[in-house]
């Protein structure tokens, strides 16, 4: 039994289906739910996901059933039925998707059944059952992900061997998924490979569809998008690979020795490759030689942020930024295997620094735990103090920035101060981001 | 009306006969409320995600300062408070500059809550948010799953008071109850009525000897005093107006609910009037206050627009006998503000607009754009009921005009904006990315840190509309781009196809 959470980074399994859905070209979810579900969800991760708004049906839009008491008492088939048919003369898509919230999910609706009447239309249209009592946001994107694996991708696909998909960014959780799906494919190219992200930059329906091209998964987690790795190798006997979300130029590294060594690609072609990234990555940051000597730049740091952001940021600010990240706080629901998993992302570090990790889903914990890495003070006369630090987390990090006088940068949901448009903060593009986003509030009043 | 014996407001669509589906002119929907809900049974057979009594019900919780939230659901009911988290923070320092941010917590029903309630979860929570924050007061809004498995959550508010610090306040709104999500407004009140009103003590109470000077005093500042029931949709700069209007009549101002703490409910009750500023929020309240303690209420209109601002004010200087004072600086003001809008006309006049949003709201809105000399083409309005009726006084030639009632449904709003084709239109937040991509100019219905109301909201709004209209780039070129999801068929339709009669 899960615990309540204080002041939740994160939505529902609807809430994840449906932003999952939005991340898709001309997707139209057909939500079988209570009138205000869809409503509070869209309110909720177009702020938090730095307003990245409805996309092309405008969250407001959502086909939505509306069940009230009396479908609840009777039964909600029928609604649903009505709201397909009159979805499909109204909306313009290339598929439907229905998702489901808890009122039907209790009463048991089988919201597959309905949407397999349809199945004559011009049209696909999936049920994907999305019980938010069962998950979260990150549950209801693998929910999707493994549904339409099942039931949209093109079973007589052949796979080819230079073809990867990538999964494990979950649209809105990660605030910058779009950015970092860019970059990510713009690095696998460079190795002479194809690459489906289907919710990237240009990608349609059509590269989900032939998904079962790929002869590999790569998933960029340790946690988001297993599952449907799993399921899909169930189907299609393709295998995957979990690599942490890399951001800067080592982690990149380790990143494409990965990907080259699991697909058996030509090492020179590998190492040229990182070679020539490098030398660009070093050309920029070579800049701040200066103003970062000049002025101690260095901080101690706090890092507050999910299972791919928490690792990966902790990482860069130790072994690139030369920071001393002392406490990493990981605010996912995460079970044991998870947790030594992302744990594991933590060890190692080539700088020799080693943050206090913590697994707490609770906003109010962050404090105690900067109490349990640094000694308070007492008021002595000489006081090592924890300080000048930064924290890199969330918006609901900002008190905590302002008791303890430690400028915000925030990366991780909810993200409402910022607007977030093809920003990167993964690969060689994402560290120079990320050093030029936390080195620019340090230097903001100058 | 006493509703408070019961553990939950009655719904709107059993109280006030409301309606949230209809699709003809002003004169239709207003005789055909008159006969009395013929359209209360109404629904969609296509419909649009519209929001629940559960998140409006934060409209006015987020807004309450030394409280903490606990959404007693699934992880994400109340998410959308995400959305306000800083703001929230802001606009409650402007009471008190030492205000906590908005801090709420969840309490996650999992499988294993369904099957086996969610009551101790809820005592958990209460009594780690009671122990981790003090708060004054705790309030638990109960969303859909709880109230379908049925935790007896008054019961365990009950238990837990014992030993918690803060007031518990249970606020029964769960979504799936009714379709005016308004009735949300009646949830947050009647769990504000029967937890935080009271009688407030005060040292004189306690004196052996009467001090007749004193009682005269407080009785002399409660003759003069007014509670006027903001909304969450107003600013601070509203409030400042609404405040300068009153004092220019000799009366004092409180405001609440929105931004008030546990103690203003107390104090309110030293006033001699509460005046609402819009009925579809505060009826149920102010009825209850009436009826529990003789405090008597006015529900007319909303100042926006400066007939619906005269009207107001004159139904209050009425009261308090003050008429002759509030027709002379009525007067004054007019005259002013005919002259700080003759700027605006000739850029304005003859122009057509669409409004979409709360009824009462774009009713009056539409006063102001009438004055500016532009033509009021198209109504959309959350839902429907008696309380749009006297804020109709204020408009001329709209009998004709066409009425979408509507919670959301952007659908019926974009056919009829692309046969309408207005050249402004104002519409309510959360939709607007759509008129957006019709390329249209768009002001806000209302604003946190904007001013609407009184005689200085004409002006704003004036000034606004201009600088709006002179440059809608944006928009323009959002709409050359990115295409909304509807297909062509759907405009030939009729924009009230999808209306049937009954639920």
């Amino acid at each position: 039994m899960r615990k309540f959470v204080d002041r939740p980074r994160y939505t529902c399994a609807l809430g994840g289906a449906l932003f999952t859905l939005r991340a898709l070209e001309r997707v139209i979810p057909i939500i079988h739910a209570s009138a205000g579900c869809g409503f509070n969800l869209i309110n909720a991760t177009n702020a938090g996901a730095g307003y990245l708004g409805g996309g092309y049906c405008g969250g407001a839009a959502w086909s939505s059933t509306n069940v009230v008491e009396r479908e609840v008492v009777f039964g909600g088939d029928d609604r649903l039925r009505e709201q397909i048919r009159t979805t499909l003369e109204v909306m313009d898509g290339d598929l439907y998707v229905v998702v489901t919230g808890c009122m039907v999910d209790m009463i048991g609706d089988d919201v597959k059944a309905v949407a397999s009447e349809f199945i004559e239309d011009d049209v696909p249209v999936l049920a994907i059952p999305t019980p938010s009592f069962k998950g979260n946001s990150y549950s209801g994107y693998d929910m999707i992900l493994s549904g339409l694996f099942r039931g949209y991708v093109d079973r007589n696909a052949q796979s080819q061997p230079n073809t990867v998909n990538i999964i494990g960014l979950v649209p809105g959780q990660d605030v910058f998924y779009k950015g970092n799906l860019a970059e990510i494919k713009r690095l696998i190219t460079k190795l002479g490979l194809r690459v489906n992200t289907f919710f990237g930059e240009g990608e349609t329906l059509e590269n989900l569809k032939n998904a079962a091209e790929a002869s590999l998964n790569l998933v960029l987690s340790d946690v988001y998008g297993i599952q449907p790795a799993k399921d899909f190798e169930q189907i299609f006997s393709t295998p995957y690979l979990a690599l942490p979300l890399p951001i800067g130029a080592l982690q990149t590294k380790e990143f494409l020795l990965s990907v080259a060594n699991a697909l058996q690609i030509n090492l020179d072609l590998v190492h040229r490759t990182i070679a020539e990234e490098e030398d660009r990555y070093y050309d920029y940051l070579e800049r701040i030689a200066d103003i970062y000597n000049d002025i101690d730049l260095q901080r101690y740091a706090v890092v507050v942020g999910d299972a791919n952001y928490a690792p990966a940021v902790s990482r860069f600010l130790a072994d690139e930024l030369g920071y001393l990240p002392k406490l990493s706080v990981v605010t996912d629901f995460l079970n044991e295997a998870q947790q030594k998993a992302v744990a594991g992302r933590f060890d190692g570090y080539e700088s020799g620094i080693s943050p206090l990790v913590k697994f707490d889903v609770d906003t109010s914990s962050v404090k105690r735990y900067i109490g349990e890495t640094w000694e308070p003070g007492r008021n002595e006369r000489y006081y090592d103090s924890f300080s000048p630090a930064i924290i890199v987390g969330s918006v609901f990090e900002r008190d905590l920035s302002a008791e303890f006088g430690m400028p915000l940068i925030t990366l991780s949901y909810p993200t409402t101060n910022r607007i977030i448009l093809n920003q990167t903060y993964a690969g060689y593009n994402g560290g120079l981001s990320l050093a030029s986003d936390i080195l620019t509030t340090l230097v903001a009043g100058r | 009306m006493n509703y408070l014996d019961t553990k939950t407001p009655p719904v709107r669509e059993a109280r006030l006969g409301a309606g949230i589906a209809f699709g003809g002119t002003c004169c239709e929907l207003r005789s055909c409320e008159k006969r009395g809900g013929c359209l209360n049974l109404a629904s969609r057979s296509f419909s649009q995600t519209q929001g629940c009594q559960f998140t409006l019900s934060l409209a006015i919780l987020n807004t309450l300062r030394n409280a903490v939230i606990i959404m007693h659901g699934p992880i994400g009911c109340g998410a959308c408070a995400t959305g306000v988290v800083g703001t929230s923070k802001i606009y409650k320092q402007i009471r008190d500059p030492k205000a906590e941010g908005l801090i709420w917590l969840n309490t996650n029903l999992d499988e294993a809550d369904v099957i086996g309630g969610g009551e101790d979860k809820l005592k958990e929570a209460i009594r780690y948010a009671d122990r981790e924050f003090r708060p004054e007061t705790i309030l638990i809004p109960v969303s859909c799953v709880p109230a379908l498995i049925g935790d007896d959550v008054d019961a365990v508010v009950a238990e837990v008071s014992a030993e918690a610090a803060a007031t518990l306040i249970p606020v029964h709104c769960a979504g799936f109850k009714t379709k005016v999500m308004a009735t949300a407004y009646d949830d947050v009140y009647h769990g504000i009525l029967r937890g935080l009103v009271k009688k407030p003590e005060r040292p004189s109470d306690k004196k052996i000897v009467p001090d007749d000077l004193n009682d005269l005093k407080q009785r002399y500042l409660e003759r003069k005093t007014v509670n006027i029931l903001n909304v969450s949709s107003m600013s601070r700069p509203d409030e400042d107006e609404l405040e300068r209007l009153l004092n220019a009549i000799g009366l004092n101002v409180r405001f609440l609910p929105c931004y008030s703490d546990a103690d203003d409910f107390k104090f309110a009750l030293e006033s001699s009037l509460n005046v609402s500023i819009c009925g579809t929020h505060d009826d149920y309240f102010v009825e209850h206050l009436q009826t529990l303690y003789g405090i008597p209420f006015i529900i007319d209109t909303i100042p926006i627009g400066r007939r619906n601002t005269a009207k107001w004010l004159l139904r209050i200087a009425e009261h308090f006998d003050l008429t002759r004072e509030a027709e002379k600086f009525i007067a004054a003001e007019d005259k002013l503000l005919d002259e700080a809008l003759e700027q605006f006309r000739p850029s304005l006049e003859g122009k057509t607009a669409f409004l979409a949003g709360g009824e009462v709201r774009i009713i009056a809105t539409a006063e102001i754009l009438q004055d500016l000399g532009i033509e009021v083409i198209g109504f959309k309005g959350h839902h429907y009921d008696r309380f749009a009726e006297p804020v109709f006084g204020a408009l001329v030639n709209v009998d004709d005009v066409v009425f979408d009632v509507a919670t959301q449904q952007p659908f019926e709003q974009v056919n009829l904006v692309r046969r309408l084709k207005p050249d402004l239109f104002v519409g309510h937040t959360g939709g607007n990315n759509i008129s957006a991509k019709q390329g249209i100019p768009l002001l806000p219905l209302f604003g946190p840190s904007y001013n609407y109301m009184g005689y200085s909201g004409v002006f704003e709004v004036a000034r606004r509309i201009r600088r709006i209209m002179s440059n809608y780039q944006f928009n323009k070129k959002l709409a050359e781009h990115r295409p909304l999801p509807y297909k062509a068929s759907w405009y030939e339709k009729d924009p009230f196809t999808y209306i049937k009669k009954e639920g």
